[in-house]
């Protein structure tokens, strides 16, 4: 198969001191993006990871030059955002997540037609193209089928076809499992570790607020919270930061606040997460088993204590030792 | 140009899928007449008035406000299709995607722009075939190519007047009261339902819109009416020259200014 090539800078994605302000009524600003630095090598799976509302997916949108901002620079693939946009353009493919990117009236067939125009894949090789991208999304048999008619893992199937139609070099992937089942969610992140990363050595830019997601796939991760990045390094190493740490982790039913625990300042990285109706509170402390029965004493009358974990860290401990916020917090400045 | 083509067949392919919508267009020029013909029934007792006469070239009133509605389609499919056509790719959640293409969102625009002169066509040829066979209306070879040439020459100031629209979509977003003041707009000052002739305001704004000209020339080559071909023709291409350029660049001017804001695919 013919292939398109770019001409490639060994850092694909330069940001420096990028800056994205959003102006709100009454003079007050967000600072979605505030002076993010940073650098992904060619060939580099790179995470960025943050709560809802850190200003990820302004990052993804100011580098896709769907933005433009209001100060600093970036580079991609050694074309300028601001200077050459179609250049970057030429370069990049963007897969968001959710279902709405493609026309649902349309066949697979015909989305990814009228894309391969778009982005000029040369005529001769788009037959050939499409037909490879359906093949190894496993969507042939459904592609005269109109893409209203598909479940949303095949939609999302569908759309990494498209992102793939001009074979970018360089993929900027924005929640790529969100909303999807964990089939699919599975299957999209095997495909992006194995085939587009290893077999076809594509520099992504992946943006997740799924720990595990960022954890199982990048070899880089770069912590984002309020619009400036709070750590950058492997997951290895990050997690490595809070060795002498471990985590308490209580399952607890019942309701409970941080407040509860305001008598125990000492003890940082306190975060208290909900889900299926059960409360999970996570500690990180050098002693776990000196500070439980505090803990107890403290949740005992306000819930009823269903299980103890001591843990290593995660990502997601991290960030909460860093930032003070879990990842699954909307931290949205805008509103 | 590839872009472009493949603009008109996704479109064409969508519109397709809404059988509703194509009724609709077709339908509705010939729809709004009926209640004109009652009236003018109602206000003078016939189809026939000395008044209409002296002012309008013609006497025969049915044919002269089939043609302008008729011919307006242009007019308002540009404005509809193409301030909408954005606002469109929003729902379907493609915008962005087409927008983070390596082609320039002009091109895009001529492509729906193109899409909606073909759809207009389609619309026009059948409508005029209805009323050939309805209402007797005239219409020979010999007339078939100045009315192509004059529709052309409509057409290239509309995709002007798309962009504008486009534009304003882009803008303010939910766009239809603003549209359909436009719409207002252009029957209350083009020759589309009663001469302009009829009061000097009309008559001056109406200067100013290329659909008069057009409405003028058309009437003229259908209805036998005196007009003077290569005046309107050259103000007709003045009116373009002006338009498209204008057109391209406010568009271009909102598109920047919604990437500065952030607001592109706000809806």
């Amino acid at each position: 198969m013919n292939k398109i090539i770019f001409m490639v800078d060994e850092k694909n994605i330069v940001l420096t001191d990028l800056v994205k302000v959003f102006k709100k009524r009454r003079k007050d600003e967000v600072r979605a993006v505030d002076g993010v630095n940073m650098e992904i090598k060619q060939g580099e799976l790179f995470g960025l990871l943050g709560p809802n509302g850190a200003g990820k997916t302004t990052l993804i949108k100011c580098i896709s030059t769907l933005l433009i901002p209001d100060a600093g620079t970036a580079t991609v693939g050694g074309a300028d955002i601001q200077k050459d946009p179609l250049g970057v353009r030429r370069m990049i493919g963007v897969l968001t997540g959710g279902e709405r990117s493609l026309y649902w009236k349309l066949t697979p067939l015909e989305n990814l037609k009228y894309f391969a125009a778009l982005y000029g894949v040369p005529r001769k090789i788009t037959a050939e193209r499409i037909d490879y991208l359906l093949d190894l999304m496993e969507l042939k048999d459904k592609s005269h089928e109109r893409v209203e008619r598909l479940s949303s893992g095949m939609k999302q199937k569908l759309s990494i076809a498209r992102t793939l139609i001009h074979d970018p070099p360089i993929l900027l992937i924005d929640e790529p499992t969100l909303g999807l089942d964990p089939y699919f969610a599975r299957f999209i992140r095997g495909f992006i570790k194995k085939e587009l990363h290893d077999k076809l050595g594509k520099t992504i830019l992946l943006t997740t607020h799924y720990m595990d997601e960022a954890d199982e796939l990048c070899e880089r991760v770069a912590f984002m919270y309020n619009g400036k990045l709070t750590a950058l390094d492997t997951p290895v190493l990050l997690k490595q930061s809070m060795s002498q740490e471990q985590i308490l982790e209580v399952k607890c039913l019942g309701d409970l606040d941080e407040k509860a625990f305001s008598h125990m300042h000492e003890e940082m990285g306190i975060s208290i997460t909900k889900s299926d109706g059960l409360t999970y509170i996570h500690i990180s402390t050098e002693n776990p088993e000196d500070l439980l029965s505090r803990v107890i004493d403290t949740v005992r009358d306000h819930v009823k204590v269903l299980s103890v974990n001591v843990t290593t860290p995660t990502l997601e401990d991290v960030f909460v030792h860093l930032t003070g916020v879990s990842l699954k917090d909307d931290t949205t400045q805008r509103e | 140009m590839r872009v472009i083509i493949e603009e008109i067949k996704k479109d064409i392919r969508i519109l397709l899928t809404y059988p509703a919508e194509i009724a609709f267009w077709i339908i509705s020029p010939l729809l709004w007449v009926v209640p004109l013909v009652f009236q003018g029934k109602a206000l003078i007792g016939g189809l026939q008035s000395t008044a209409f006469a002296n002012l309008a070239g013609t006497g025969e009133y049915i044919p002269y406000v089939l043609i302008g509605g008729i011919f307006s389609t242009y007019m308002f499919t540009a404005v509809w299709s193409m301030g909408n056509a954005l606002r469109n790719e929003m729902f379907y959640g493609t915008l962005e995607h087409i927008l983070s293409s390596p082609v320039r969102p002009i091109y895009i625009l001529l492509g729906k722009g193109l899409y909606n002169s073909l759809l207009s066509t389609f619309f026009v040829t059948i409508q005029i075939l209805i009323c050939v066979f309805l209402f007797g209306l005239d219409i020979t070879l010999q007339k078939i190519v100045p009315i192509a040439f004059f529709l052309v020459l409509l057409m290239i100031g509309l995709y002007g007047v798309g962009f504008i629209a486009s534009a304003l979509t882009l803008l303010i977003k939910e766009a239809q009261g603003v549209l359909h003041l436009f719409e207002y707009i252009l029957f209350l000052f083009t020759p589309i339902r009663y001469p302009v002739e009829v009061h000097p305001i009309t008559r001056a704004v109406s200067l100013f819109i290329p659909l008069t000209y057009a409405l003028v020339a058309l009437r003229g080559i259908l209805l036998g009416i005196e007009f003077d071909f290569v005046k309107n023709s050259l103000i007709l291409v003045a009116l373009d020259a002006i338009i498209v350029p204008v057109g391209i660049w406010i568009f271009m001017r909102i598109e920047q200014r919604t990437k500065r804001r952030g607001t592109l695919a706000h809806y």
